[in-house]
């Protein structure tokens, strides 16, 4: 195997001792001495840099990166306080580099998106790429723009995988983690080639309901009109609430009743969660929504959740296999939603993932403002998309 | 036909035709139109019903909500209380309330306080959530509203985001300075001691109170109170046990001083005794014997006068010398110097050998005797000589109490691990005043037969000093002109 992996996990609450006892799990899990790279998630209690300067001090000059989450899943479970590392160890025909980009908000994300794909390009002595993997700030309001740029760099039809960070739940502040500093307006991500392999899935589970409509109005992530009409009127036709109540109660609904964009040849529509009702009736989307869209509202219940889930898991181990790899580690980008909608079922998610890998595996995820993964048909050319409230999947072989 | 009919006739056809064909064609629009109207229809009936089921589904979820918040809510509150209920200290109920019980009831935030009336302000006893600036801000804010905190907790009443109103503060205050858009108010109060109150906030825009929440927190301010009272009973408990243990102690420091004492006393009396007994003993054999060489006259003829003078003085000799021998043995028996030479013996031969020792007494004064010694409690672990002396005491004072005609008995029973003795007679009796003290040494019932008979007044002391060597024990049951019954208790042997 060329790709090895460790997890370890704590939940003690001494920084310290939590830092310690993870590092210490993850290495016995590895059995390698040479660690190149590390991915750490924690929740909201260990954003301190002495967390990170633990974690760096004991790995050495091992490349660490990271992200704040609402809570952290491994394979031993979903905790709302704690850390989980992940310790990898690449055989010399994997090629990989890390990079990260900051101050979003005043460059733009696209151009964001376009010099951090520089970054990771620029060591990367022309060698085959195969994935990126990226995390980004969970709240930035273009997450798409930010892959449009990556993109623009990449290639349009380059897999890229990723997560849009997310805090305990409040979206007020999200954090990245790159060696011991931590950042925020940010995104930082890793560029992997060579003899590795990948598979993802990517789902959400949510059901179109009513009739098709059409986003007449819009730029970016932001939809002014549906057919003809402004687009919160949408919302206020379904659920008969007023604008106040749906501001008020803009997050619940969000999370149950999001919008789902109609792609031509996909099993799932392209989900977009509201972020803001603006005074004129325009509603924000946590992800661009293009003109002429055909958009329906959407509802899911905890069942077609999990179903999505078994769906993401299967189809990331049959994409791995087409590789011809076995996986070695399985990542979760799991939607915050899900964890609200699922509440104390949360962890019927990552029993379905150990059902379809094997219990032995080694996992390792946190919760997410967003994710972004490739659609499947060929119209899109397996272009990366920003998504919300999926489970995606992704799992590295090698 | 010419040729022009025939295409008259010809297009006449096929203007038929067509517009037969026509009026099919716009059938068949007049029918698709009436499907699309129909399809339209039915979509807008579809997207109401979606409407319907978007509500439905709304209500659904918010009422599933609730219920996962009050059923998490209710576990919390039911491991709160189980932490709280084994607590027993004051200071350790608030500790249980840590931050995943309190997130699990909805909230990241809460203090308390409680009033301490003696220097009549609030004292802070748990924050969480709070830096130490918020906390100290929280405080001042409490300090300067003391008496709206104090009427809150005198009207015994749960306040909150959703109900609080004219109290003297109000709900922006509280928000601001305790940093929470929902919050809960609670009293605390237990029966006695001194009461507070809990706060428990979250600024979490997605958490709405609800009355089900202030039942909740009141619930567990409840509890809390409880909490309290049973710690400070428990306190209060501990601090007598500990008072009452440590003047227990003392009493039993100073019984065992005055024991002591006691004891230094009694060998002083029993060293004097034997001391001056001893002293007595030597002029005593000198002078009995004189008197006895005097008496066989070999020293000479004795007048009458002498002769009587000279009985009297070997008879007083006597006397004295018994009494020397019985107080040497008490203080022999009380020093220790004595130890029981315990053997398994037969009572009934013992108390037989007794009775017929004493039989001239006996006959002389006509008394019947009776000995009920069963077999199964004869045998006795007892210094044979010493318990002799025992029956030779009581059965010689009861003779000596007996009128002439009266019945003395012997009887033993088993109780526990002794055999119990009584021996009755029908004489006199004792008065109550005296039936502890005819065990004393020297002590004589004043009657009108110890004023007429001789008595040293230590023989019973003898008796008790023997039977408590024996480590029975020995009383009398007693009433004045009906007889008396002493009863003492010997060891069995040893299975």
């Amino acid at each position: 195997m060329s790709i090895k992996a460790g997890v370890g996990f704590s939940t003690e609450k001494d920084t310290l001792r939590a830092c310690t006892e993870a590092l210490q799990i993850a290495s016995i899990n590895l059995q390698k001495d040479k660690i190149d790279l590390a991915i750490i998630f924690t929740s909201l209690d260990f954003v301190y840099s002495k967390a990170l300067k633990t974690v760096k001090a004991l790995l050495g000059p091992t490349t660490v990166l990271g992200g704040s989450s609402a809570a952290i899943i491994c394979e031993n479970g979903v905790f709302r306080y704690g850390l989980v590392i992940v310790l990898m160890s690449f055989l010399k025909e994997i090629y990989y580099n890390t990079a990260y980009i900051q101050d979003i908000a005043s460059k733009g994300c696209l151009v964001a998106g376009k010099e951090l794909a520089k970054r990771l390009l620029s060591d990367f002595r022309g060698s085959r790429r195969d994935l990126g993997i990226i995390f980004s700030d969970g709240l930035i309001n273009e997450g798409s723009a930010l892959i449009y740029g990556l993109q623009e760099k990449f290639g349009r039809s380059f897999p890229i995988v990723g997560a849009s960070v997310s805090d305990n739940l409040l979206f007020q502040r999200t954090y990245l983690y790159y060696n011991e500093t931590i950042i925020t307006d940010a995104a930082l991500g890793m560029l992997l080639g060579g003899r590795l392999g990948f598979g993802y899935g990517v789902r959400h589970g949510w059901n179109p309901l009513g009739k098709p409509h059409i986003v007449t109005k819009s730029k970016g992530n932001v939809v002014f009109e549906i057919d003809g009409a402004p687009a919160v009127q949408l919302y206020q036709d379904y659920l008969g609430l007023t604008v106040q109540t749906l501001k008020k109660e803009l997050r619940r609904i969000s999370v149950l009743y999001p919008i789902g964009i109609y792609i031509s040849g996909e099993e799932e529509y392209l989900l977009r969660n509201l972020i803001a009702i603006k005074d004129d009736g325009a509603i924000i989307f946590q992800g661009d929504v293009p003109i002429q869209s055909q958009i329906r509202l959407m509802i899911g219940t905890k069942e077609s959740c999990l179903d999505a889930t078994r769906q993401a898991a299967e189809e990331a181990k049959t994409g791995l296999r087409g590789s011809g790899y076995n996986p070695s580690l399985v990542f979760i980008f799991d939607s915050v939603s899900r964890y609200v909608l699922l509440r104390n079922e949360t962890k019927k998610e990552l029993d379905i993932v150990k059902e379809t890998f094997g219990k032995d595996i080694p996992v390792i995820g946190l919760y997410t403002y967003g994710e972004q993964a490739p659609l499947k048909t060929m119209v899109y050319q397996g272009q990366t998309h920003f998504h919300n409230q999926t489970i995606t999947i992704l799992t590295l072989g090698g | 036909m010419s040729t022009n009919a025939i295409f008259i006739l010809t297009l006449a056809i096929t203007t038929l035709i067509l517009a037969i064909m026509l009026n099919l064609k716009i059938n068949k629009v007049n029918n698709l139109q009436r499907a699309v109207d129909n399809l339209k229809r039915s979509l807008d009936e579809m997207d109401e019903q979606a409407k319907l089921i978007v509500r439905t589904d709304m209500e659904l979820n918010r009422t599933q909500e609730e219920l996962d918040k009050k059923i998490t809510g209710l576990y919390a509150l039911q491991r709160i209380s189980r932490a709280i209920s084994t607590t027993l200290q004051e200071n350790m109920v608030f500790k249980m309330l840590g931050p995943p019980y309190l997130e699990d009831l909805g909230f990241e935030k809460a203090v308390a306080f409680v009033w301490n009336e003696k220097e009549r302000k609030f004292i802070l006893n748990f924050s969480l959530g709070y830096s130490e600036d918020e906390t100290r801000a929280i405080k001042s804010f409490v300090d300067s509203h003391t008496q709206v905190y104090l009427g809150l907790i005198k009207k015994e009443e749960t306040v909150s985001s959703l109900s609080l109103e004219n109290t003297g503060i109000t709900k922006e205050e509280i928000r601001n300075v305790f940093k929470s858009i929902s919050f809960i108010l609670s009293p605390i109060l237990p029966k006695e001691g001194n009461r507070g109150f809990l706060f428990v906030g979250t600024d979490n825009t997605d958490i709405t109170i609800s009355a089900g929440d202030e039942e909740l927190i009141t619930i567990l301010t409840n509890q809390i109170g409880q909490a309290l009272e049973n710690a400070r009973l428990f306190e209060n408990t501990w601090r007598a046990h500990q008072a009452l243990e440590k003047k227990v102690e003392e009493r039993t420091q100073e019984l065992r001083r005055a024991l002591e004492e006691v004891r230094i006393i009694s060998k002083r009396k029993s060293d004097f005794i034997s001391a001056v007994s001893h002293e007595l003993r030597t002029p005593l054999t000198s002078i009995k014997g004189y008197a006895s060489i005097l008496l066989t006259g070999k020293l000479g003829q004795l007048t009458p006068e002498v002769q009587e003078r000279l009985d009297k003085i070997n008879r007083h000799s006597d006397e004295l010398t018994h009494l020397v021998n019985n107080l040497l043995d008490i203080s022999r028996i009380e020093s220790g110097k004595i130890t029981m030479r315990q053997e398994v013996h037969n009572l009934k031969e013992i108390a037989n050998s007794v009775l017929e020792l004493l039989s001239p007494q006996i006959s002389a004064k006509q008394i019947n005797t009776i000995c009920e010694i069963p077999e199964n409690c004869s045998m006795a672990y007892v210094d044979k000589e010493q318990i002799r002396r025992v029956f030779i005491n009581i059965i010689g004072n009861a003779i000596k109490f007996t009128p002439e005609g009266g019945t003395i008995s012997i009887r033993s029973e088993k109780t526990d691990s002794m055999i119990q003795v009584s021996i009755s007679d029908t004489g006199c009796g004792i008065p109550e005043e005296a039936k502890e003290a005819i065990f004393e040494e020297f002590y004589r019932v004043d009657n009108p037969i110890n004023q007429q008979v001789k008595g040293t007044g230590l023989g019973l002391s003898l008796v008790k000093n023997i039977i408590q060597a024996h480590a029975g024990k020995i009383w009398v049951e007693s009433k004045l002109g009906k007889g008396s019954t002493f009863i003492f208790t010997i060891p069995m042997p040893t299975q």
